[in-house]
């Protein structure tokens, strides 16, 4: 099982010390692999009180189970650690290829204790492990940085993870990098990697992944291949990637625009995918290891006053966040903010989250062209929100506020600021409206991170395919419920796709491959594992096991003292009205999510007034020392 | 030699579908150190080119070996390396021009593209269309007509 899982490569920064730890049968069979696994680490490491910018916290990088084999879409891996945004638990997921190679050194997992006193990157070829100095590197983009390792290195195909300015400068939703372009964006591990003053940690493996039983496993593969190209989306997920979906999530009237004023635009369509293509900025079509979708795009732009901006994506998240949230219905000027998010090192969504709230002060007159340097910060204007991007990511000017994070920029700002300011937990919400998306809505309020769709992509009550109608019946009985507005078996789905969430992230496997597209089912996932470990798990095995995980999540998070207040939704969205349809609006309301929260807690036998798990589920999970630490602090009775 | 594998680096995205096939069906591991086609990256520009075997005309990896080690199937082209007789020695590596031979990095001997005997798994295995198995003059005449194609001449 070693040949799957890799052992634990632990580096100690403020020592310059480092250490293998093997992984225990024991915690496969409990936590798989992965998210899984990192999260159990984060538990056993990183206790109530610590900073999350302090050397006390940990940053755990962990590949996903399969991650390295043949298996399709499996490429991925989740970075873990206390977030500076939420100070809440954080898991962040990355794609590219860094994963595959740390896998091939013979290492799974990697967790960075400690901090360095002065910049430096970690160079792992194998067996061997290095702490080199990153003086010289320190200050540049990500991309100048790969460029840099690789030259200093001598070896173009070493894989990378590596922060920008943005991490370096402690921006609290800073990502970190893989691969140049593929981003562990959300709630700032960038900024806790700066922290610790790592710059990157380049990986060069040359090493085997072997399943327990090879043969019944490359049947498996050929088996998920099948079953995923077969999927009614895949072709166009490929063809005009994530932004491909905007026109149709407009046209559902869930695509938040101007701040969440809006939920639906007139002209959407030069921030599509179809556009990417069909306008020639589209170069190259890319894609993570062992990835047979394709769906990360490389654009570029040859004229215009962005002529010069090359990068990959710009990813759906992106072209709403940076585009119709920012009323910046301009393409070129959300390729070249992305190209800026991606080689400073910026989460895209908190980016364009934080100049929404600050566009939305300027128009109030909450802040003025004083505060902003001369910015004439309006909705739509392409060059400031550009340059605001730049502003951030250093730090400068009103930039340093805004590198907050929307929650506390408006905290400090003051005013009824905050009601624009669309966060939760401290996270900036993701791009969905969850006023006319019910599951999203209690996705969004109880995910442990923060407002956002990753821990819990329940795409499927769209209802957009024939594979998530199919699914939605599977979960709730009747095909009928493939209706967003329903807030009738929202928990049931909500729960179905946390669970598949967390054994999609733990084994490495991307979520548009289980819960976008529906390809690989957790049968699938369920028997590739069997194969790969050995051990024998059903389809509910694994199922169970992932909701063990989300229950270990959850748990951290009430270990820090959170409970169900902290699951709610932005002011904007519990107190404003929007337009879905000609003559009706949503909203959230209190009453509506106090009612979806009762059912999904219920459904968890998690204690409904508190909203924290009981003792009796977490034994019942296997989780019987969790719940005694828990107890032992007084937050569980 | 009939057919051959053709790139078309366009297409290619990286996934590393072909390296995984190629390792697995000739060792039976995962591991693209291990696989006769590499994947040249230029992650920046998000540029993928696999490169394989040429299966050139005057196989000089055959050429300079001294023990007559590698050889290849004249009707399918299929090349061979002969465990039992491969010393190690690198010549091949060193004489091959396009990167495309290099020394097994476990069994020390020399690890060259054999076709799969004549139904290459990386092709099937593609999900790009990157890799082609065909006629080398199908290759040509798509090339040809791409380029006239833009013309206007209606």
């Amino acid at each position: 099982m070693r040949k799957i899982v890799g052992d634990i490569l632990h580096i100690d920064l403020s020592q310059g010390s480092w250490w293998r730890e093997p992984v225990s049968k024991e915690m496969v069979r409990r936590y798989l692999g992965g998210r899984g696994i990192n999260t159990r680490l984060l538990w056993d490491l990183v206790k109530p009180g610590t900073d999350p910018l302090g050397p006390e916290n940990a940053l755990i990088f962990g590949t996903g189970l399969l991650t390295g084999s043949g298996a399709p879409s499996s490429g991925r891996t989740t970075v873990t650690c206390l977030s500076p945004a939420t100070n809440l638990y954080l898991k962040t997921s990355g794609g590219g290829h860094w994963g595959a190679e740390l896998k091939y050194a013979g290492f799974g997992h990697l967790v960075i204790h400690g901090g360095a006193e002065h910049p430096v990157y970690l160079w792992i070829d194998g067996d061997s492990v290095e702490i080199h100095d990153a003086s010289a590197l320190w200050g540049l983009d990500v991309r100048a940085t790969d460029s840099a390792i690789k030259k200093e290195l001598r070896d173009e195909n070493i894989e990378t993870a590596i922060i920008g300015p943005a991490g370096e400068n402690l921006v609290r939703f800073a990502s970190v990098m893989f691969s140049v372009y593929n981003a562990a964006g959300r709630g700032g591990a960038g900024a806790v990697m700066g922290s610790k003053n790592l710059k990157a940690i380049a990986v060069r493996g040359s090493g085997t992944v072997v399943p327990a039983q090879p043969q019944r496993f490359q049947e498996l593969v050929r088996q998920a291949r099948a079953s995923l190209a077969a999927d009614s989306g895949y072709k166009d997920l490929g063809r005009y990637g994530t932004s491909g979906s905007l026109n149709s999530v407009n046209e559902l009237r869930v695509l938040p625009s101007y701040n969440f004023k809006r939920s639906f635009l007139d002209d959407v369509y030069p921030l599509t995918g179809q556009n990417l293509t069909n306008s020639g900025y589209l170069k190259r079509r890319s894609a993570c290891f062992s990835c047979i979708i394709a769906c990360h795009r490389y654009s570029t732009v040859g004229r215009g006053s962005f002529a010069g901006a090359h990068a990959g994506g710009p990813e759906y998240e992106t072209m709403s966040a940076l585009g119709s949230g920012c009323g910046v219905i301009d393409t070129e000027a959300v390729i070249k903010a992305n190209e800026l998010c991606n080689i400073y090192g910026l989460d895209t969504i908190s980016t364009g989250s934080v100049i929404q709230w600050a566009m939305e002060s300027y128009e109030k007159d909450v802040i003025g062209s004083k505060e902003l340097d001369g910015l004439d910060l309006r909705w739509g204007n392409g060059q400031a929100m550009v340059e605001m991007v730049q502003k951030i990511a250093f730090r400068q000017g009103f930039g340093d506020l805004l590198a907050e994070g929307v929650k506390r920029a408006a905290e400090r700002t003051g005013g009824e600021s905050y009601k624009w300011a669309v966060q939760a937990k401290g996270l900036e919400q993701s791009r969905v409206d969850t006023r006319s998306a019910k599951s999203y809505a209690l996705a969004f309020a109880v995910n442990p991170r923060g407002s956002d769709h990753l821990h819990t992509e329940a795409f499927a009550e769209f209802g957009m395919s024939p594979e998530a109608r199919q699914l939605i019946k599977k979960i709730t009985g009747d095909e009928k419920y493939a209706n967003p507005y329903l807030t009738e078996k929202r928990a049931e789905i909500v729960r179905w796709h946390e669970d598949c969430y967390s054994v999609t992230d733990a084994l490495g496997f991307c979520a548009f491959a289980t819960t976008a597209l529906y390809g690989i089912s957790p049968q699938i996932m369920a028997e590739l594992f069997s194969a790969a470990t050995g051990m024998e798990f059903t389809e509910e095995d694994i199922l169970w096991a992932g909701r063990r995980i989300l229950t270990q999540e959850k748990c951290y998070n009430v270990s820090l003292g959170a409970d169900r207040k902290d699951d709610t939704l932005p002011w904007r969205l519990m107190h404003e009205p929007t337009p879905n349809q000609p003559d009706t609006t949503a909203i959230n309301s209190k009453e509506e999510l106090d009612g979806l929260l009762d059912e999904y807690y219920t459904l968890h036998e998690w204690d409904v007034n508190s909203g924290k798990p009981t003792k009796n589920i977490l034994e019942k999970l296997d989780l019987a020392d969790v719940a005694a630490e828990l107890f032992k602090a007084g937050y569980i009775a | 030699m009939e057919r051959g594998i053709t790139v078309i680096p366009q297409l290619c995205t990286g996934c590393e579908q072909c390296a995984l096939t190629c390792s697995f069906v000739h060792e039976s591991v995962y591991a693209p150190s291990l696989s006769r086609v590499k994947v040249v990256k230029f992650a920046d520009k998000c540029l993928n080119v696999p490169v394989t075997c040429a299966y050139c005309e005057q196989p000089v990896c055959e050429e300079v070996c001294p023990v007559q080690a590698i050889t290849h199937d004249p009707i399918t082209g299929a090349a061979k390396v002969a465990a039992d007789i491969c010393l190690g020695c690198k010549e091949c590596v060193n004489a091959c021009p396009l990167g495309a031979i290099e020394l097994h990095p476990q069994k020390g001997i020399a690890m060259r593209c054999d076709l799969c005997g004549g139904d290459p798994s990386c092709v099937k295995q593609c999900p790009a269309g990157a890799l082609r198995y065909e006629p080398l003059e199908h290759a040509v005449s798509e090339k040809r007509r791409a380029r006239v194609v833009g013309w206007n001449l209606e």
